[in-house]
């Protein structure tokens, strides 16, 4: 393949992210203070030399909460995405590769959960599971898994025709063997362009559930919360709200970035429709 | 030209364009004409436009038990007396009553009370309305309250007996219960919720469900008729979204349904008047009084010690809220103001979780005496105490794991008994048979609020006998005691009162603010425009 | 292609069926009594009694479960817990609020979509596809609970141009913010697609001849490459459809908008389960109406499915 670079935009945003490991890898070193440590007399003061992001109402350093935050955001964005892509492209192969009765019933299950509003199932899983933060990683998971089923599928049914696999098939070849030597490295760039865009969205989406008060457990900061929080005092304190929506919008950003620049580099003409 | 260029996939392409536009086209001119403005009236008429947290439930006062349809009851319907600013009874439909004996009430029913078309109330609608109410077919919540009653009796046109199974102090507070007409004959039962009539200062007009309420003031109202020209309750469940509404001038008066916070702002802006007034709520911390390490009366007294409700109420409520002792409020009549009071000490908390048998393990050092899960629902105010309540109780080496669950979920456990700590708010606190709801051995979910299972024989005689004595003097002799016993056991940790807010617009004048947060001063809130309006 | 439009309204018997019981299942698990929430606590045990008989919630799940079937083959969706209304009247009443929403959210989304992608793959790789692009992500990256009440302070409290929430009479301006605040979110899906394809549809043969006999830039985009380009678009807005609804829940709320969306989060709220099941019952067979017809377009349109065994 013609190695092309990666585009500027695609440097912009791997920066942003290795930004957001950064804060999350070392926030008890870039921050003196305890993101939970309260000051009641100091609330909603808004930034200083002392407090570079301000106070929340309960008196504490927002930055903190940035940093610590930020371990939240990418935890629950990685580990769900890990699990969604596990288990959507292990669905996604079978179905694309079995074809048949196995591709009929596994494509409409994954109708039946697309066709279920993806926040009103978050909502109804937190509701039952109780509030935790794994919790929130498998409502997510239970919720994402679909669209690598639906993408996997699709790039397996392609791969399928193709020479290699044909030879590979002619040597013996069992179809796991097949579909784990030899598709899926092949179909490997595609998915790890959906995977930075999903990161993204699952940021968003623990971002959501901390919004409608299901997310992750006070006192632990989560950009959400903070941002729920910060919601009703944009009037009288607008840095709480705005703070750590434009963090949330960074690395949202990032990761579109990267993936734009990932997808433009592997798959310059757009041949693979993700 | 074109042609030349095109092969024949451009071509089909070419009319799938060209259908899209067209479709396109009629889509968006589709969508204009719905958004299409409709023509708004002239508006002479002063109406007061008021925001709702949580659209009313129901109109029927046989069953609106949520605070938003109280809203609108309290509004288009009167009961037999009403409670004044004091919590006192005072006349409403019933002009006056007497007791021949502890067990019979006699109500004279005002001669001038119309129902909103027209005719006259009469004692047959207020038989009607209480008999509706204990039929068991009617399936209303509310029957459990007026279960005392034996018997109702027209003695005339204007004179209704009731006559109890027993004595039943409370029974005169239930009867602020709405009353409804009867239906005439041959005219099946009206459906009030889709067509609510009483007789009060204003009459519905029309329901945009979900939207808003719209109410007119009724002419013929007996205590004259309102002021205004109508009431239009809108639904707006978002804080952020009611102010706002109210700042860009949609919205004339919000009553406590804002952060305490946004208060300041609006308090120097002359637009609005802030009114601020002693409220009945009673916001409180449950104790689970059958747990393990709850069960310990020294321990639930350290928890009282161990917070700074002071510094929760000035800092988390902007001041809005004063100390409370107990549930009921001073200034109640039957508030007792001799009774243990506890301090912020935190170390007379740790003096007492030493004597309970739970000490610090390592003094200073990071290891707990124990640990305790505190539920709270997903409210952000809620969850806010929570945290600040924590960090104080961390002061004295108890932690504490906050778990936040959507509301349902978090009230179902409350109602099992599915908890340790929690903290909720009584609303609306009027009559000390409250104790009995909340503390009595037998008012243990469902049958009543005694979700923290604490049984004291002792608490139970005395609460008995304040709700069968109907002297106001021995029932105060009961509730003083009862109040006393009450704050030295510790069932629940009292935390505040909050004080009721009112933002007004500058354009209306007259509002009293009541404890209760009652609706009904609407009826003398008038338009106010300054000397120097154009 | 007889047998790929068969088979596929076939299937969309059991994805209901399968929806419906999904629904049943994840609404009953959820803690929480829908009379406790109804009554709060001024009943008795006894009146709660006759109120779950009245409300059939006291016969076994299984038996529910069957009564809901049942119901649901005579097209009827059972009353609301809460308000006593029937279910249908009550989507009925906030469909065409959402659908307007939806709508709109679309024009803006794709009316701001296709020329920032048009932008976009004039000149790739370049600064002002990298503009063009983060403009476009800008929308999904800024949550709509975030967006929103920026959206109010500004233009309605500070312009004091538009009014703040809520539907009102229905008119126009009342649908530009709540419609900005869900469109942006789709925006950047829908930019990628008219770049990726306009990129495509550019270096075609035909466009270069185009070009080459004097035709202006301008005249060639709009009325070659962009038709092109239009296809993909509206299959992939077909399948955003999901998302759109998703979106319209959380936009709603903020807005104090009166649709479908606001009305399913309080039911499951107040565990109002006839509710909750007719409104993703209706969520759920638009969005594989929806799919059907965008898959049915994807076959007309590309001749190797068409042939698809």
């Amino acid at each position: 393949m013609h190695r092309r670079r990666l585009a500027p935009s695609g440097y912009l945003g791997c920066v942003l992210l290795a930004c957001l490991c950064v804060s999350a890898c070392f926030a008890p070193w870039l921050t003196p203070y305890d993101p939970r440590a309260q000051d009641l007399a100091a609330g909603l003061h808004a930034p200083a030399w002392a407090h570079p992001c301000g106070q929340d109402k309960l008196g504490r350093d927002l930055c903190a909460r940035l940093f610590y935050g930020a371990r939240i955001s990418l935890l629950v964005g990685v580990m769900s995405v890990a699990v969604t892509l596990t288990l959507g492209v292990a669905i996604g192969a079978l179905a694309g590769y079995q074809s048949g009765i196995l591709d009929e019933f596994l494509m409409r299950l994954t109708d039946m959960f697309l066709a279920f509003p993806g926040i009103l199932l978050a909502l109804a899983l937190m509701a039952i599971l109780g509030p935790s933060l794994t919790n929130v990683v498998i409502a997510l998971c239970i919720v994402g898994w679909v669209g690598y089923a639906r993408l996997t599928r699709g790039l397996v049914l392609v791969a399928r025709e193709m020479e290699y696999v044909t030879a590979a098939r002619a040597t013996g070849a069992t179809a796991p063997y097949i579909l784990i030597r030899h598709i899926l490295p092949n179909i490997a760039g595609p998915l790890v362009v959906q995977a930075t865009f999903s990161l993204a969205g699952m940021i968003v989406a623990e971002a959501g559930l901390s919004f409608l008060g299901l997310g992750v457990q006070p006192p632990t900061p989560s950009w959400g919360s903070m941002l729920n929080e910060g919601r009703l005092f944009l009037l009288l304190a607008p840095h709480l709200a705005m703070i750590p929506g434009v963090a949330i919008m960074l690395a949202v950003l990032g990761c579109n970035l990267l993936g734009d620049g990932l997808r433009d580099w592997l798959d310059p003409r757009g041949e693979i429709v993700a | 030209m074109r042609d030349a260029v095109c092969n024949s996939r451009c071509k089909f392409n070419d009319h799938v364009f060209r259908l899209g536009l067209l479709g396109g086209l009629i889509l968006v001119s589709l969508l204009v004409l719905t958004a299409c403005p409709s023509s708004t009236p002239t508006e002479s008429r002063q109406i007061m436009r008021i925001a709702l947290e949580t659209a009313p439930q129901r109109l029927d006062p046989r069953y609106a038990v949520d605070v938003a349809s109280q809203r609108v009851i309290q509004l288009v319907y009167n009961g037999l007396v009403r409670l004044d600013a004091q919590a006192q009874i005072v006349p409403d439909v019933a002009q006056s009553w007497e007791m021949p004996d502890p067990t019979t009430y006699v109500f004279h029913l005002r001669q001038d009370v119309t129902w909103h078309n027209g005719e006259r109330l009469t004692a047959a609608d207020v038989h009607y309305t209480f008999t509706s109410l204990l039929d068991e077919r009617t399936e209303s919540p509310k029957r459990a309250s007026f279960d005392k009653i034996q018997s109702i009796e027209v003695i005339d046109e204007h004179t209704i007996r009731f006559v109890l199974s027993e004595p039943f102090a409370p029974f005169l507070t239930n009867m602020t219960q709405g009353l409804i007409p009867q239906p005439r004959a041959g005219e099946a039962a009206r459906d009030l919720d889709a067509h609510p009539m009483g007789t009060g200062p204003f009459k519905f007009d029309r329901i945009e469900p979900d939207v808003a309420v719209h109410l007119l003031a009724y002419d013929a109202y007996f205590e004259g008729r309102a002021i205004l020209d109508g009431v239009v309750l809108r639904i707006l469940p978002d804080a952020m979204v009611r102010l706002f509404e109210l700042q860009k001038g949609n919205i004339d008066l919000i009553q406590n349904a804002l952060p305490p916070d946004l208060l300041t702002q609006l308090r120097s802006d002359k637009q609005f008047a802030v009114i601020q007034a002693p409220g009945t709520n009673f916001t409180y911390l449950g104790i689970n009084c059958q747990d393990e390490i709850l069960k310990h009366v020294e321990v639930r007294q350290a928890l009282a010690h161990a917070i700074d409700r002071q510094a929760v109420i000035r800092h988390v409520l902007s001041g809005l809220g004063t100390l409370a002792d107990g549930i009921l409020p001073a200034g109640h009549w039957a508030y007792e103001a001799n009774v243990p009071h506890y301090a912020y000490d935190p170390e007379r908390a740790a003096q007492l979780l030493d004597q309970a048998g739970f000490p610090d393990p390592d003094g200073d050092g990071p290891q707990p005496r124990f640990q305790l899960t505190y539920k709270t629902s997903e409210n952000e105010e809620g969850r806010r105490i929570a945290e600040v309540l924590q960090e104080q109780l961390r002061q004295v080496s108890i932690v504490v794991t906050i778990r936040s669950f959507e509301w349902g979920t978090f009230f179902g456990d409350i109602r099992a008994g599915n908890f340790q700590l929690y903290a909720l708010t009584w609303v609306g606190v009027t009559e000390p048979d409250i104790f009995h709801y909340v503390l009595h051995s037998q008012s243990v979910p469902p049958a009543g609020a005694n979700r923290g299972h604490y049984f004291n024989a002792q608490l139970d005689a005395l609460l008995d006998a304040g709700r069968r004595s109907t002297s106001p003097e021995t029932r105060r002799a009961s509730y003083s005691q009862a109040q006393v016993l009450i704050a030295t056991e510790l069932p629940y940790v009292p935390l505040w009162h909050r004080t009721n807010v009112a933002v007004l617009r500058s354009t209306f004048r007259g509002y009293e603010l009541t404890p209760s947060g009652d609706f009904r001063v609407i009826r003398t809130v008038r338009p106010y425009t300054s000397a120097k309006a154009s | 292609m007889q047998t790929v439009v068969l088979r596929r309204l076939v299937f969309i018997l059991p994805v209901v069926w399968g929806v419906s019981t999904f629904v049943f299942l994840i609404i009953h698990l959820i803690p929480g009594d829908p009379i406790d929430l109804m009554l709060g606590e001024t009943a008795a045990q006894v009146d709660r009694q006759t109120l779950r008989r009245q409300l059939g919630l006291d016969q076994p799940l299984w038996r529910q479960y069957a009564t809901f079937l049942q119901r649901l083959v005579h097209g009827d969706l059972g009353q609301s817990l809460h308000s006593d209304r029937p279910v249908h009247t009550l989507i009925a009443e906030r469909l065409p609020a959402t659908a307007t929403l939806a709508l709109a959210a679309l024009c803006v989304s794709v009316g701001l979509a296709i020329p920032l992608g048009v932008l976009a793959a004039l000149r790739p790789r370049s600064w002002l596809d990298t503009g063009s692009m983060i403009v476009a992500l800008l929308g999904v990256s800024m949550p709509n609970f975030w967006l929103g009440p920026l959206l109010i302070l500004v233009f309605s409290l500070q312009f004091g141009w538009l009014p703040v929430a809520g539907r009102g009479d229905g008119s126009l301006p009342y649908l530009i913010l709540p419609a900005v605040t869900l469109g942006t979110g789709m925006m950047a899906v829908l930019t990628r697609m008219t770049r990726a394809t306009m990129m495509e549809t550019l270096r075609e043969d035909y466009i270069r001849t185009a070009v080459a006999k004097g035709l202006t830039m301008w005249v060639v985009v709009v009325k070659h490459a962009l038709r092109n380009a239009l296809i993909p678009l509206v299959t992939l807005i077909g399948l955003q459809v999901g998302a759109l609804l998703a979106g319209a829940v959380i936009t709603e709320t903020i807005f104090a908008w009166p649709g479908l969306g606001e009305l399913t989060v309080r039911a499951i709220q107040q565990r109002d389960y006839p509710v909750v099941q007719g409104c993703v019952l209706v969520i759920a067979l638009t969005y594989v109406i929806m799919n059907m017809m965008t898959d049915l377009l994807y076959a007309v349109v590309d001749p190797r499915i068409r042939f698809e065994a």
